[in-house]
């Protein structure tokens, strides 16, 4: 299973040549693939036994082939400390070091089946496997009823895409490409921003029906009722979106083609299928046993750190969450290939706001949890202008560093807002308005 | 130090000619020359004695150089009423009249200086200088404690700018070039835009914060950290867009050349007052506009009681109305010539200027005096500067004018303006809206 040729970093058009099947990269696989590292076979090549060289070759292709491996040594220590009770701090600070080399890994192997199954199903599975790190961090706080580290860890998931992502990449880029012009196609931001505000108005109804209606009208029902409803639009809208993207629109999205390098490169895939699926069925049981610990410790780690779990759950989760397809878009947007970036940023915000948040609302709708839209004041609020500012950002279909700048300085600002509140989680958080809300910290 | 030749005002391509530096005018510097008026020296150019002459010339480029020097004469009054207390509401108009032609001449001495000093720092002491009336009127409310009149005086700024300025040139522009198409490079809009985007978020999460925490007493120290945080990080966003205007993208801030300038050759313009002999004069205005601004701020109240408006709509709406006369004037004037960059140039750069570096500044300064002032500007007056700032970006964001833009924009101030007349708070009232009371 040796591998034709490594993944060639310098070239942005990876056309596949397996059979007949033009597997067209999409912007998230060739975001990771920056991050890989060329497989020395030679090490390998050298054990006699050729079961045994296959399989070392499959754990160097897997393990080893990528620069965050550095990472990999995390995962049993965090084990280890999770078993022998180092102190809860520690096993938050070590799950959550060693979920980012995972989350990438996950990505490269949906990537390999992806070669397997054809471009529509490979795009599918990446648009489901893209976030997979936040669905399952987000699943398991919903199973510890811990509603608000599910809100907040999604919503800052968004706010550090729209903004920390785009941002630094859009500023790197503006600097690193002063003299050319930086353009994008504006088509694939303007259905990723359509996709959000939409999302905008199912979290902001729910929030403005609590604050309408008289204290003496019980709005947590029909909050709750109304979130249901809006998540199952969400879905629609979300099939919709992965249906225009990957079938009728598919040539608004196509990452940017370099020119003159297509006959040059061929890649196949370094891994087979089951060999590929066995892995992230296995990656995957990490990732969730890493969550489990991360939910588990998160207000520890708050109190011994002295930062609010809000704090926690909307910055540093989705950085840690998020570290791979920054280090993408980063590297991207510094070769002045923009739509990639874009494709990436906006792709992973639109997939969390559309299909993350609603399909955790029906999940808890099922287990008989209490999970709606209302994010509360702050947090909507934060999320709107966000969008409403990266939609305005993206609206005309070129760069310079002065728009990432902002961006970024932007989540700064909301970042040090959400760290001067300190709001304990447990608190009722009720409003002046004399509405003794029940939704708003919902821990039923 | 005769000038060689006067301003002329029918060009509008103004290049200097001393040594080598290209010195291209800003829009607020071009915005300006056009309140100008030929300094006719006839009269002065009789008198024997040199230096006598050059003194009489110097003052009469300067207080006589602008059509708004009719206004003058209300300093002294504004002095003498103050002195033998004609009545303070008195005071307060005969002080803002008098503020209007002083920031004009403050312009004009900037850009006298600015043309010594090149066109790098020229535009920086443009770019901090353009709203020395507002940031003195400001840092005066600051010293005397009325954080309210504060707040509000630069809110209103940047509303009178983005919908009165902006609303009125567009309109004017629009009916007199009703056949032509109206056209501005929307990439300067569009960096205004985002930094008063950002200036905006600046000013929603205190408000929010507010608001959703469950008491008011917990959030008022967390909310003044919040905004002195947000006001360093405003004045890092306005040192870059001073860095992005003037040094790496100059080339999309730079004013609309006129066809066929023949005219080039011919106008060549010096700086008609000396380099030590402008700054002497900048100093003077500055201190005149200290004085009337201290009367304005110490008066306010009494103007307000007497004339029965609230102190809120005099901080809102009519001093930004004051203090941005001339950039008002000016701006109509190049809209009516359909020179649309230099229009927004004017505006949008003054609003910017406003949001991001006179507003922080003022927290700084505050911080720095243990006054408590922060970024929290009431439910009412944030919402407004959003809705302001939301469809002043619709408008500009398709790159052409005209006048139902215009006409919108100016009707929108109108409704504010009436929104702001209606209400009737009292300045001591506490202002947190807590509508369970």
């Amino acid at each position: 299973m040796a591998s034709q040729e490594p993944w060639n970093l310098e070239n942005g058009n990876l056309k596949g040549s397996s059979k007949e099947i033009r597997h067209v990269r999409t912007v998230h696989n060739m975001s990771s693939s920056s991050l890989r590292k060329k497989s020395d076979r030679s090490l390998v090549s050298k054990v006699p036994c050729r079961l045994l060289r296959q399989f070392l070759a499959n754990l160097q292709e897997v393990i080893l082939g990528t620069k965050l491996s550095v990472l990999f040594p995390a995962i049993p220590l965090a084990i280890i400390a999770e078993c022998y009770n180092f102190g809860r701090p520690w096993i938050f600070g070590l799950s959550l070091l060693g979920l980012t080399p995972l989350a990438e890994r996950v990505s490269f192997l949906t990537e390999q089946i992806a070669y397997y199954t054809g471009p529509t199903v490979g795009g599918l599975l990446n648009a489901t496997c893209g976030n997979a790190t936040e669905l399952i961090i987000a699943l398991f706080a919903l199973y510890q009823k811990k509603v608000d580290v599910v809100k907040y860890s999604l919503l800052g998931s968004i706010l550090s895409n729209l903004l920390l992502v785009l941002g630094t990449s859009l500023f790197c880029g503006g600097l690193a490409n002063l003299k050319k012009e930086q353009k994008y196609e504006r088509k694939q931001a303007d259905v990723n921003s359509l996709l959000l505000l939409l999302g905008l108005l199912c979290h902001m109804l729910p929030l403005m029906f609590r604050y309408a209606v008289s204290p003496s009208t019980l709005t947590a029902d029909p909050t709750l009722q109304l979130s249901r409803a809006s998540s199952i639009v969400m879905l629609i809208t979300y099939a919709a979106y992965i249906f225009f993207q990957l079938k009728t629109h598919r040539q608004l999205f196509e990452a940017q083609e370099e020119d003159g390098d297509d006959a040059g490169s061929e890649e196949e895939a370094v891994l087979g299928f089951w060999s590929a699926f066995a892995w992230l069925a296995g990656m995957t049981a990490i990732i969730a046993l890493l969550s489990e610990y991360v939910v588990g410790t998160i207000e520890a780690a708050s109190d011994s750190w002295g930062i609010s779990v809000s704090f926690i759950s909307i910055i540093l989760l989705p950085i840690v969450g998020n570290a791979a397809e920054h280090a993408g878009a980063v590297i991207f947007a510094f070769k002045n290939k923009l739509d990639i970036t874009l494709g990436i940023a906006l792709g992973s915000a639109t997939q969390i706001a559309m299909f993350v948040v609603p399909l955790n609302v029906i999940v808890a709708w099922i287990m008989g949890t209490r999970m709606d839209l209302d994010f509360n004041l702050l947090e909507t609020g934060s999320l709107a202008l966000a969008i409403l500012i990266t939609a305005f950002t993206l609206q005309d279909g070129t760069s310079h560093y002065m728009k990432g700048l902002i961006l970024l300085l932007c989540y700064f600002v909301i970042g040090a807002c959400f760290f001067v509140l300190r709001t304990p989680l447990n608190q009722p958080n009720a409003f002046n308005l004399g509405v003794q809300s029940s939704s708003g910290f919902s821990s039923a | 130090m005769d000038s060689q030749e006067p301003w002329n005002l029918e060009n509008d391509t103004l290049k200097r000619s001393s040594k080598e530096i290209p010195h291209r005018p800003t829009p607020h510097i071009m915005s300006t020359s056009l309140l100008r008026k030929k300094s006719d020296l006839a009269i002065v150019s009789k008198v024997r004695c040199r230096l006598l002459r050059q003194v009489l010339a110097n003052l009469q480029e300067v207080l006589l150089g602008t059509k708004l020097s009719l206004l003058f004469p209300a300093i002294p009054l504004a002095i003498i009423a103050e002195h033998y207390n004609f009545g303070r509401p008195w005071i307060f108009a005969l002080s803002l009249l008098g503020l209007t032609p002083l920031a004009e001449r403050v312009s004009f001495l900037t850009e006298q200086i600015a043309s010594y000093t090149g066109p790098t720092v020229g535009g920086l002491l443009n770019a901090t200088c353009g709203n020395a009336t507002e940031l003195i009127i400001a840092l005066f409310a600051l010293r005397q404690k009325k954080i309210d009149v504060l707040k509000y005086s630069l809110l209103g700024s940047i509303l009178s700018n983005l919908l009165l300025v902006l609303g009125t040139s567009l309109f004017s522009g629009g009916l007199a070039n009703m056949r032509k198409e109206q056209k501005y490079d929307r990439k300067q809009a569009d960096v205004n835009a985002l930094l008063l985007l950002l200036g905006l978020l600046c000013h929603m999460l205190p408000l929010m914060f507010r608001y959703s925490a469950s008491s008011g007493a917990l959030t008022a120290d967390p909310i003044l950290q919040l905004s002195r945080v947000s006001s360093i990080i405003m004045l890092i966003a306005y040192v870059a867009y001073l860095f992005f205007q003037l040094k790496t993208h100059r080339q999309l801030f730079e004013a609309q050349e006129e066809q066929g300038a023949v005219d080039d050759v011919n106008s060549q313009e010096e700086a008609v007052v000396g380099f030590w002999s402008g700054f002497a004069w900048l100093a003077g205005m500055t201190a005149f506009i200290a004085l009337l601004s201290e009367y304005v701020v110490g008066t306010i109240e009494s103007a307000s009681k007497s004339w029965g408006m609230s102190v809120n709509f005099i901080s809102i709406i009519l001093l930004p109305i004051v203090g941005n006369a001339a950039e008002h004037a000016a701006a109509i004037i190049f809209a009516l010539k359909n020179k649309l960059d230099i229009t927004l140039g004017v505006v949008l750069g003054s609003a910017t200027q406003i949001s991001m570096f006179v507003i922080p500044l003022n927290v700084i300064v505050a911080w720095i005096m243990g006054i408590h002032m922060d970024l929290d500007f009431n439910l009412l007056e944030t919402g407004s500067l959003a809705l302001s700032i939301i469809i002043t970006t619709f408008t500009l964001q398709d790159g052409t004018s005209h006048y139902m833009k215009g006409l919108v924009l100016l009707l929108c101030y109108i409704v504010m303006a009436a929104c702001f007349f209606v209400l009737e708070k009292p300045l001591d009232q506490p202002s947190d809206l807590n509508l369970a009371a």
